[in-house]
């Protein structure tokens, strides 16, 4: 599993804790990583995902349907899911604040062992680190 | 004389601005089934 994911585009370092199956992955500079990219290569390895969770710094914009999404890049964005921390942070969209928030991405719906996997991720806010 | 005082007075006008860029800075997994 670890080599499938440190063969994704934008991973620089993969480490995995056979412990308690935490995986952690640092992007690299200044390139594109795609989660649903890492969800797919990881079940592609044989093991399921529980839970994915990222740290990602980015402006908050209103999406095509009118709900705030966190744009990492000018391509990618997050919508996030609606609750206190993304009410709070609501004012900020589409100023040029950034923000550095801790959220998850990805849950393993309960009672499924191999769950289809999402195309679209939505971020649920767990942390706001920075607005700057 | 003249000249590295330009120099020394462009250096200093220089301020240097971390930028903030956006980007996803680390992801955290934690998975099933691993052997």
């Amino acid at each position: 599993m670890k080599q499938h994911l440190g063969r994704q585009s934008g991973v620089q370092k993969v480490d995995v804790n056979l412990l308690d199956g935490k995986v952690d992955v640092t992007p690299k500079e200044d390139e594109h990583i795609d989660p649903i990219q890492l969800l797919k290569a990881t079940y592609d390895s044989g093991v399921s995902t529980a839970e994915l969770d990222v740290t990602a710094r980015g402006k908050l914009v209103k999406d095509s349907s009118g709900g705030l999404a966190l744009q990492v890049e000018p391509n990618q964005s997050f919508t996030l899911e609606p609750n206190d921390m993304s009410r709070e942070l609501e004012p900020l969209a589409g100023t040029a604040t950034m923000v550095t928030v801790r959220g998850q991405l990805y849950k393993k719906p309960a009672g499924k062992k191999k769950p289809e996997l999402p195309r679209e991720l939505k971020l649920l806010l767990l942390e706001v680190q920075k607005k700057e | 004389m003249k000249r590295i005082a330009l120099i020394l007075v462009l250096l200093g006008s220089i301020v240097v601005v971390p930028v903030a860029k956006a980007q996803i800075k680390h992801i955290e997994m934690r998975v099933e089934g691993m052997t």
